[in-house]
């Protein structure tokens, strides 16, 4: 009796001839975007998405062509900080036209396709009894084509806002062998730098993906009174310094950054000459100099 | 996943697929050489996660829609989401009588087909309630046996007696 190995074909549904073909799909869109950036932390609450937006903006306002993936399927949030919530996506036979901000950066939102404000992303099923089982894979087939049937054009960078937790990243090394590197996002506390180490050692050791470097977010405040930065989190410097990565910023703490992003208009364009704009405006700097852009 | 006929010792092939009864998907395989068939049943959780990974049993000869996945499952989607396709069918004709080609395509694959009919048959409150109590993923292909035992004997209504008549024809109890 013949085994496995020996019939020729799956009965003719040719199943890795679909999966290749979705592979395809993606590498032959992205082969129009120099370089794709997963920003991530693992650990939520950490200001990820505000500092993928403004970064983006950043980018965008030194004159380089950028788009946001907002990887993040259930608590998607950069369409309403990038203000374009309100945009109607266009579907034309080769791709979906991503929703675009006054500056021009590009975006691809799960809110961008949810029926309002309450709405809540729940897929179609016979039952949503044992749901567990195929709602992981329903997500990261949603960000399949939001990377691979997005029409992006030509970019110079396409950031993904990874939802928390670090298994995001392997989904997306999956859809994006050749992915550009990672930057991690960070705030001065402890049980944020373990959480996010964990992310580091995944990414560098497991996944073998470049690590740009780290922001921290929420780094101090400046007192509007006296001018003094003072520390916003008790910081452990023992922490920090073990931090085996390249800083890329300090990010002051600012309450206008979650104001702009209440009202659609990241901070750096809003107030470019804010302490903070004018850190995320150096990390933008940084990270165009990595790739040499 | 690869299906032998032992007799012929030949590898089947891909012959047909109904559309989701129950949450459950029929497939159709046949020998090649001596033409036997042999259905697969996937449970609903076995199609949905087919569906979840936007594959097709038989394979497909359609060029993949753009977010075609998100478009057809996300149930708390957008309305015009389905619906505001600018695109030609892929054979050159453009869309006609506000029936978009994507719609089709999608219901083609995995829009749930609707209840079989009864044929006239009533179903007593005891005899659902047992119905009910089959497990779900085998339930659809017990209801048509039971529905096809009592049309071939001259019942016009199941009822649990029927049921119990029909068990024999039956591997699993109910």
């Amino acid at each position: 009796m013949k085994t496995y190995t020996e019939l020729p074909d799956d009965a003719g549904s040719n199943i890795i001839g679909q999966v290749n073909a979705q592979a395809t799909r993606i590498s032959e869109r992205l082969s129009s975007v120099d370089q794709t950036i997963a920003i991530m932390s693992g650990k939520g609450g950490v200001g990820k998405s505000a500092i993928t937006t403004n970064l983006a903006t950043a980018l965008t306002l030194n004159g380089c062509s950028v788009g946001i993936v907002d990887a993040d399927i259930n608590g998607p949030s950069i369409a309403k900080m990038m203000g374009v919530r309100k945009e109607t996506l266009e579907y034309t036979s080769t791709g979906v036209i991503p929703a675009k901000d006054s500056l021009g950066t590009k975006i691809i939102s799960m809110d961008l396709l949810l029926s309002g404000d309450d709405a809540p992303v729940m897929w179609s099923a016979h039952s949503q009894k044992d749901a567990f089982t195929w709602r992981n894979t329903m997500e990261v087939g949603a960000l399949r084509e939001f990377i691979g049937d997005t029409e992006w054009g030509e970019l110079d960078f396409l950031l993904l806002d990874l939802p928390p937790g670090s298994d995001r990243l392997p989904n997306v090394v999956e859809l994006i062998p050749n992915l550009s590197g990672v930057v991690v996002v960070t705030i001065p506390s402890e049980v944020s730098h373990l959480i996010v180490n964990k992310s580091v050692t995944l990414a560098r050791e497991t996944l073998n993906v470049p690590i740009i470097g780290f922001i921290e977010n929420m780094s101090f405040y400046v007192c509007k009174h006296c001018g003094e930065e003072e520390p916003l989190y008790p910081t452990n410097e023992t922490h920090r310094t073990n931090f085996d990565l390249t800083n890329l910023g300090n990010i002051p703490f600012d309450p206008r950054l979650s104001l702009c992003s209440d009202s659609g208009t990241p901070i750096v364009n809003k107030h470019p000459d804010s302490p903070t704009s004018k850190s995320i405006m150096n990390v933008a700097q940084q990270i165009q100099q990595y790739f040499s852009i | 996943m690869k299906f032998l006929c032992i007799d012929c010792d030949a590898a089947m092939k891909f012959k047909d697929v109904t559309r989701p009864q129950q949450g459950s998907i029929t497939a159709v395989f046949e020998c090649p050489d001596c033409f036997t068939e042999i259905a697969m049943f996937l449970n609903p959780s076995e199609t949905q996660m087919l569906k979840s990974l936007d594959l097709k049993l038989g394979g497909s000869n359609e060029a993949a829609q753009p977010m075609q996945m998100i478009r057809s499952q996300l149930e708390t989607g957008k309305q015009d989401i389905m619906s505001n396709i600018s695109t030609e069918t892929g054979t050159g004709e453009t869309s006609e009588g506000g029936k978009c080609p994507f719609t089709s395509v999608i219901a083609d694959a995995f829009e749930e087909k609707p209840e079989p009919e009864s044929d006239g048959l009533k179903w007593t409150p005891e005899a659902l309630e047992r119905l009910e109590r089959i497990p779900s993923f085998v339930r659809p292909m017990a209801k048509m046996g039971i529905e096809s035992f009592a049309k071939d004997n001259g019942h016009v209504e199941i009822t649990a007696e029927v049921m119990d008549a029909a068990r024999g024809n039956f591997p699993a109890q109910f």
